[in-house]
């Protein structure tokens, strides 16, 4: 363990050192209070979000489900330069050699690595942490759905660092590993859901249905047809993943507003008015399966009002960070040492 | 094929290493005993820099058995890494540290007591004379980088040492002084291997000497008993009178090669008895020669010899 903080130690200190690393976090910070403070004029126009007491209550809500998607977007992008280029960067300019001739094992060179740039990822979070508190202030935000997002946030970067660095450890020049680091964070983030929707439209399923027409109460036609279907509750699986789905569908409960049901009862239901809630329930909602629902107009296929299928996020978070754990379990076997391999091209001094 | 001296030192035995088709390492025996310098001498791409790999545990090799202070380096690999400090003979320094730190980086990294890394990474600063350990790493020389390179080498107070041209770079003071701290740590009692393009500097530190060509050992020698050159060997002649050294060399039928403000160049075949005799000759020619020596020491003779041979 001692041998994991000296690596990691001696990296987060090689990262302070080597850039302006103060220009660059304040401007990050700078840019998302705009960004936070934009949401917030936006979302009290008196036409966007409901009656003026219900504004005032989810304000805080609203502004948060924005604004942390905006940081998780910006986050990804900055964390694939944290670590694309550690174990080949080294390599290139020579001085991993002299510390896998060291006591310290291949492992902990890994996970060394891997906790100083998820460690820089995370200052990075951090310094919007100031903003999420400006959000809690206008009201509608629970403090566990702030840690909540922080957390899944941190381990979602943590998962860009760790992929990152699998792929400068096997990739041998720093450049193709930083370019395919990016594409990896494209292909999560979008290639998902464009495969998601994709496959969704080409896996269309033929049902059959019927219309009916009454001419009074007791004469009725009734008319048998054969449409398709799309069967995103067998597909959703392939939109898990994505950092954003994970993100949104994770967040512990949002803002809830009272509604008067038509026999007259109060009931509390999810305030429509955050981008992370609704996310999420129309992430439910393609889970579940679509069943035949009978009314006075025929029958149909379709998934019935109110009915939801399960979670999306608990096997999204875990496809990533198995990728993670992959990713650096690759590191661990590629800076093993003494080594039957090179990469092509490679010395090993 | 048994390993003498598996209690200290370096052994090896039929050491092979290819990468893909290029058969780098192809049979390398060498032994460097406790306390002696030993020298791996051979051209560009013959194997020395592999057979440094094989040795500090970074490459397996495809066959032979090697023992580094008496442990395998592929199967204890860290039982060896404990007793062996290595050099590269080219290798990056982290450029935004200071000396200070870097050495205590290295310290914790081969699992010095966190106590004894700040006076540990000083001793070293002394000793590889580097007076400044608040500068950071890329203000320095090409010489003070080789010598903190070897200050890193040094940190474990290692039994064995890899040294892979360690004299690069270096300065002629530098190289004195480089020369005296490898006899000094084998006098010690370590085992000190150094792979050098630099004959003569290594004939003076080295005790023994191992040549390697195309990826073999072609000879194993104690410095002291090289074997005499075989082929033509130059010796440089000086006189009182140079005018005539040179009616003197041409009677006795000895063709010179170059002339100039140092001596005169003569090619002496046959080896020390035929110098020998040509010095005798001369004398009693009555030339007043107040030189008469080989150019280059016996180490480069039979490094010559081994690559001209080879040809």
């Amino acid at each position: 363990m001692s041998g994991v903080l000296t690596v990691a130690r001696l990296e987060f200190k090689l990262r302070i050192r080597a850039g302006r690393w103060r220009w660059l976090v304040g401007a990050w910070f700078v840019v998302l209070a705009v960004v936070t403070w934009l949401v917030r004029t936006a979302a009290s126009q008196p036409n966007i979000v409901g009656e003026s007491v219900e504004r005032e209550r989810t304000l805080g809500a609203v502004m948060f489900g924005v604004v942390v998607l905006v940081v998780l977007a910006l986050a990804l992008l900055v964390a694939p330069a944290l670590a694309a280029q550690s174990v080949n960067g080294d390599r290139e300019r020579g001085t991993l050699a002299t510390l896998q001739v060291t006591r310290l094992r291949a492992g902990e060179i890994a996970l060394g690595k891997l906790l100083a740039s998820w460690g820089t990822a995370l200052v990075f979070l951090a310094v919007t942490l100031p903003l999420a508190l400006w959000c809690y202030q206008e009201g509608g935000l629970s403090v566990g759905r702030i840690a909540g997002v922080y957390l899944v946030t941190a381990l979602l970067l943590g998962v860009v660092c760790s992929i990152s660095l699998g792929l400068s450890a096997v990739l041998a020049r720093s450049t193709t590993s930083g370019v395919l680091a990016y594409l990896t964070v494209f292909a999560l983030a979008a290639g998902t859901a464009i495969a998601f929707g994709l496959v969704t439209a080409s896996t269309q399923q033929t049902v059959s249905g019927s219309s009916r027409v009454c001419a009074d109460a007791t004469h009725c036609t009734e008319t048998s047809y054969e449409t398709t279907i799309s069967r995103p509750d067998r597909t959703w699986w392939l939109l898990a993943p994505n950092p954003f789905v994970v993100l949104a569908d994770s967040a512990p409960a949002g803002p809830v507003h009272g509604e008067r049901l038509p026999n007259g009862q109060l009931v509390e239901v999810p305030a429509d008015v955050d981008v992370l809630g609704s996310l999420s329930r129309e992430l439910h909602r393609i889970r579940a399966t679509p069943q035949r629902v009978e009314d006075q107009y025929g029958t149909a296929f379709a998934v019935p009002d109110g009915v939801t299928g399960g979670p999306v996020w608990p096997l999204g978070l875990g496809i990533d960070l198995a990728l993670a754990a992959g990713a650096l379990w690759l590191t661990t076997v590629r800076l093993r040492t003494p080594t039957h391999r090179l990469p092509r091209g490679q010395r090993v001094a | 094929m048994t390993l003498p001296d598996p209690g200290g030192g370096i052994s090896a035995r039929g050491v092979r290493r290819s990468f893909g088709p290029v058969h780098a390492v192809q049979g390398i025996d060498l032994d460097a005993p406790p306390g002696q310098v030993t020298a791996l001498v051979g051209p560009n791409g013959a194997g020395k820099t592999t057979a440094l790999l094989v040795l500090a545990t970074l490459l397996t090799p495809d066959a032979g058995e090697v023992r580094v202070a008496g442990f395998d380096p592929v199967t204890q690999a860290d039982q060896v890494r404990a007793r062996m400090g290595w050099s590269p003979d080219v290798f990056g320094l982290y450029d935004t540290l200071t000396c200070q730190e870097y050495l205590e980086v290295m310290a914790a990294a081969y699992r010095l007591p966190i106590g004894v890394r700040t006076a540990r990474a000083e001793q070293l600063l002394a000793l590889a004379r580097l007076p400044y350990p608040d500068a950071p790493v890329h203000t320095l020389s090409r010489g003070q980088k080789q010598r903190l390179g070897l200050a890193r080498a040094l940190v474990h107070d290692p039994a064995v040492l890899l040294l892979d041209e360690p004299a690069s770079g270096l300065d002629p003071r530098s190289r004195v002084e480089l020369r005296d701290l490898l006899r000094r740590l084998a006098s010690e009692g370590r085992a000190v291997l150094v792979s050098s393009h630099i004959l003569s500097d290594l004939e003076e530190v080295a005790d023994r000497v191992v040549f390697v060509d195309h990826g073999r050992t072609v000879g194993q020698h104690e410095v002291g008993e090289l074997p005499t050159a075989r082929s033509a060997r130059t010796y440089r002649l000086r006189a009182v009178d140079p005018a005539a050294l040179q009616r003197a060399l041409e009677r006795v039928g000895v063709g010179w090669v170059a002339a100039g403000h140092a001596g005169i160049d003569v090619q002496v075949l046959g080896g020390e008895a035929a110098a020998a005799r040509l010095l005798g000759e001369l004398v009693a020619a009555e030339v007043a020669v107040t030189a008469f020596a080989p150019v280059g020491g016996s180490l480069e003779a039979a490094y010559l010899d081994l690559v001209e041979g080879q040809k």
